[in-house]
């Protein structure tokens, strides 16, 4: 079967940069699976895009599908003749229907008869009759969170389309798509080449778009910015701290990228380089440049679109628009230094956090408490806690942060310092937002991380507390990503804090303003679940989880012991026929609702197997009071070696004996096994 | 196109609008003037507005004054005035070759895009209190934001079919940078046998009286009552199938609206409640003038192949 190579092309007016990867992946698994739902042998899907297009190129794709025969099969013998061995009307309507006699029909033997049958040969159809219509499904499933209209047209797309290219080899596919015909043409660079260019073999499209200036190849022109980057900021004797989300979306943003550099005034290198940052990057796409020691340079690299005949006029343009802005930042920053932190603590009673709820000075106030409450608790200065607590909002009424919201903290922070704040409350400004995002990192110190607590427990409580907890995606509060935030505070800093007492202090500070009674255990119920949703992502079995979870531990960091110590448990070769022994013993034990007491009467073992289970489980029990809470891992790999005593129990004992005293003396013998386990976790939900 | 940019000295205000008004002339458009109320954008505009309903098609530009209350800095600051200048194009259904259209202009007023860099950068629009969207970009000049280019997708709450394309230039900011000014108030507005004449000798004092205004001296009870009185008669109007009347109302109490923000005097919460009262009324505004074309039969669709509402 012949193959060649085939190529898509949908040239539009420019893309949305930062969903520029996800359509085009999308469209290349959409092709994929249209080829294969088409039977269309190929050996590989890719693709490529830039501002104006999205491409896909199909490698070794056969020309036609396979020929195939289709059995249609009919009426049964019997009811196909009548009596005199003539053809009745079914079996002449079907045969019609085939397109053949009767006679020439074939039969279809089973068991339970026999059936008129034809081998149809379907011929398979070429690729030019199958291609525009899959390459149009393709593109409707795309996933566009905005489709538009433009023109007359009713068709929609993520944006106007202007080229449709479809070659298969050196063969245009004739057809329209996207309401455009498909052409062997594709739209160049916008400025370096307005007009189309031509293209003859679907191999030729990265030589001929280069030759009209567009790197079409996505990963080539982000390597390509990569290395210009790179390069420039060494000619410059600076580096790049690399930012990948940026890098993509200014690979999605050029087809001819041009690296260069701009400088501004070092008088506003006084300004905390943050603020200066989020300007050049989140508003202007630059890339920052810093000394070899990490300090920021007055200097910034910028990528444009065009080869200009004059860099300079572009380099000046471009110093020109950040100039106000950076001025803005430091205009702030010298305003803002006036008034101390402390003194906008005030301020912050115009603002609510929310309305049952109070203001964010109300806020602040908790905060402040509840550090301290929890830093008492680590062995950590309170006052300290308290102080960074009851400044931990106030940056939010300063000029900079309420223009740069995401510089938030980290201004709090450069603010405390020049008030002469402690340099731990200072840093707590920051900290307390930690971790920002999933995989973020987390406070660093004993009093971020109280301050961090607090901010978080007091949004979970309170917002609990007025029965506004989240529902489906509405989290307005993202209590969801406050809850993991301080699950892994706890988990991963190592800290022993009691979730039920936090809440509880927490609960205290909101006085009467709370109206939902049951937030305490709302609050630990939504944590739990957070719990189970947090070792999920990192691949720990449900079992695992489950079996801790049914022992509601409110400490987390003990509640992260127990899931190492199962983990590994279940790991070993005992764990399936121990948690099936603690499944039964859980049954016999329910089943039998008696008062079962609490010590073994050692009088009334007379089989040896339970004896030897007696023997064991008491010898355990000593040795798990010495060793004391803790130890999950060490104790269950012990209780691993106690399978072959418990199987032999079982084999050998009546635990239901006629004698009354004798199956009470069982039960309480095997209450105190699945106690064993239980102190940990419940085994017996493991799979 | 040559000619136009011989004729016109684009590196005067003035020159530069002359230049836009014969380039957009010549393809096509009504040269409208503006409109004689207070409105935040050239959107307002009911050649924009209203126009972009149904599937009549139409084609305009035109300057339009715009008042921001809150943006005035009292003459202080280069780059933020309280009232300035958009130049607005609209044109339904927006042609195929819009963006070459805009680029074009661009080249008329004297920009090489083989020397600055031009950029169409992702930017959706939305008017919380017209009801509309669109999906578009905002046009970038070496990083710098010289104009809005936007696909109405709905306004006044209904679907936009066919499709208006709408460009905005702000034309001081592009002003500025053909003329190499860092200040407003420094722009050249004319420069002819009577002399130069800058921006600032004219708007100078009117930036800071008005933004006094604004700020200090609007009445705050009269303009609540004013708010309150435009809603209503924009209703009783729409009750009486006088959508254009109607809709002036609109503008009056969004105007109304913005000089209460610049007061202060309106709460965050509050704040949202009166967009929703000004969207509830351009939405009927915006369904009563659709009601009205319809009933003229669609004049202006000159092929007689009405399209049907929201299809």
């Amino acid at each position: 079967m012949t193959t060649e190579n085939l190529l898509i092309e949908i040239g539009t007016e420019e893309l949305p940069p930062k969903s520029l990867r996800t359509l085009a992946e999308a469209f290349a698994a959409n092709i994929k699976t249209e080829l294969t739902a088409l039977e269309l042998e190929n050996t590989d899907v890719t693709w490529y895009a830039s501002p104006r297009r999205l491409g896909i190129k199909v490698a070794n794709l056969v020309a036609r599908q396979a020929d195939k025969i289709v059995e249609k099969r009919g009426p049964a013998v019997k009811a196909a003749f009548d009596t005199d061995g003539n053809a009745t009307k079914a079996a002449q309507g079907w045969a019609r229907g085939c397109g053949i006699d009767v006679a020439d029909a074939e039969r279809y033997e089973t068991e339970k008869g026999a059936w008129l049958l034809h081998k149809a040969k379907v011929a398979g159809k070429g690729v030019d009759a199958l291609l525009p219509d899959a390459i149009s499904k393709a593109l409707a499933k795309l996933p566009i969170s905005k489709p538009m209209r433009w023109g007359n047209s009713k068709i929609q797309f993520i944006r106007p389309v202007h080229t449709v290219t479809v070659m298969f080899g050196s063969n245009l596919i004739q057809g329209n798509i996207l309401g455009k015909d498909i052409k062997n043409e594709l739209q160049g660079h916008r400025f370096h080449h307005p007009e189309r260019v031509s293209i003859s073999h679907a191999d030729e499209v990265e030589s001929v778009l280069k030759s009209a200036y567009v790197i079409a190849d996505y990963e080539e022109r982000k390597a390509l910015v990569r290395g210009q980057i790179e390069s420039v900021a060494a000619k410059n004797n600076a580096v790049v701290a690399m930012d990948e989300a940026l890098l993509e979306e200014v690979t999605s943003l050029v087809e001819w990228p041009v690296t260069l550099v701009a400088t501004f005034e070092a008088s506003f290198l006084d300004v905390p380089s943050e603020a200066l940052i989020y300007t050049m990057k989140d508003d202007q796409k630059y890339f920052p440049l810093l000394d070899q020691d990490g300090n920021l340079l007055n200097k910034f690299l910028f990528v444009s679109n065009i080869e200009s005949k004059n860099p300079e006029q572009v380099i000046k343009g471009n110093e020109k628009v950040v100039r106000p802005r950076l001025a803005d930042a430091q205009f702030f920053f010298e305003t803002d230094k006036k008034y101390t932190l402390e003194s906008r603590l005030e301020s912050l009673d115009t603002v609510l956090f929310q309305k049952q709820l109070g203001t964010l000075k109300d806020k602040s106030i908790r905060i402040s408490e509840l550090a301290a409450f929890i830093a008492t608790k680590l062995g950590a200065d309170e006052t300290k806690a308290a102080r960074a607590g009851l400044l931990s909002k106030t940056d939010l009424m300063t000029e900079m942060v309420m223009e740069f919201t995401d510089v938030q903290g980290v201004m709090g922070m450069h603010y405390a310092r020049f008030d002469g704040e402690d340099e731990l409350v200072a840093v707590a400004q920051n900290e307390q937002y930690m971790p920002r995002f999933s995989g973020d990192n987390l406070p660093s110190n004993e009093i971020s991380q109280a301050v961090a607590l607090a901010d978080k427990f007091d949004s979970l409580v309170g917002i609990f507390g007025i029965g506004q907890a989240p529902k489906g995606d509405k989290d307005p509060f993202a209590l969801r990503r406050a809850a993991i935030g301080a699950l892994r505070i706890m988990v991963e800093k190592e800290l022993e804090l009691d979730i039920l007492e936090i809440v509880a202090k927490s609960q205290e500070l909101f006085t009467d303003k709370l109206t939902n009674e049951n937030v305490a255990q709302d609050v630990f119920d939504f944590m739990l679940g957070r719990f189970r949703a947090w070792y999920q992502d990192q691949n720990i079995a449900v079992d695992v989880i489950q079996a801790v979870l049914a022992r509601r531990p409110s400490y987390p960091v003990d509640f992260d012991r127990r899931v190492k110590a199962v983990s590994h448990f279940r790991s070993l070769d005992s764990a399936e026929a121990l948690a099936a022994a603690n499944k039964r013993v859980g049954n016999i034990l329910a089943k039998n609702d008696l008062v079962i007491a609490n010590k073994i009467d050692e009088t009334l073992l007379s089989e040896d197997a339970e004896k030897a289970l007696a023997e064991t489980v008491l010898s355990f029990k000593a040795k798990f009071e010495q060793l004391g809470q803790g130890s999950y891992t060490n104790k269950l790999t012990q209780l691993a070696d106690i399978r072959e005593t418990v199987d032999t129990f079982f084999d050998n004992v009546m635990v239901m004996s006629d004698d009354e005293a004798v199956k009470l003396n069982r039960l309480a013998l095997l209450n105190q096994l699945r106690n064993l386990f239980l102190d940990i976790a419940d085994i017996s939900v493991l799979q | 196109m040559q000619n136009i940019t011989q004729k016109h000295n684009t590196k005067t205000f003035q020159g530069l609008i002359l230049a836009l008004q014969e380039y957009w002339a010549e393809q096509g458009c009504v040269i409208a003037q503006p409109l004689d109320m207070q409105v935040g954008a050239g959107t307002f505009h009911p050649f924009t507005f209203l126009k972009s309903i149904g599937p009549e098609p139409m084609a305009s530009a035109y300057v339009q004054p715009c008042r921001r209350p809150t943006d005035g800095r009292y003459g202080d600051n280069p780059n933020r005035l309280q009232h300035y200048y958009q130049f607005q194009v609209v044109i339904k259904p927006s042609p195929e070759n819009i963006q070459q259209l805009y680029l074009d202009s661009l080249a008329v007023i004297g920009i090489d895009t083989l020397t600055d860099e031009v950029r169409f950068v992702e930017d959706n629009w939305e008017s919380p209190t017209l009801g509309a969207w669109g999906l578009g970009w905002e046009l970038w000049l070496n990083g710098m934001e010289i104009s809005q280019f936007t696909y109405f997708q709905q306004v006044g709450g209904l679907e936009c079919s066919p499709v208006t394309g709408e460009i905005t230039y702000g034309l001081e900011r592009l002003a500025m940078y053909i003329q190499g000014v860092d200040s407003i108030y420094d722009l050249i507005w004319t420069d002819g046998p009577l002399g130069t004449v800058t921006y600032g000798e004219i708007f100078h004092q009117n930036e800071v009286e008005q933004s006094t205004y604004n700020f200090e001296h609007a009445d705050v009870p009269a303009l609540f009552t004013e708010f309150d009185h435009c809603e209503s008669e924009s209703k009783k109007l729409i009750e009486a199938n006088l959508p254009l009347p109607a809709y002036e109302q609109v503008m009056k109490a969004s105007h109304a609206f913005n000089l209460l923000d610049a007061r202060h005097a309106i709460s965050v919460t509050e704040r949202q409640r009166y967009i929703l009262r000004v969207r509830a009324l351009s939405k009927a505004c915006a369904e009563s003038y659709y009601a009205a074309r319809e009933a003229l039969g669609f004049p202006l669709c000159k092929d007689n192949s009405v399209t049907k509402k929201g299809a």
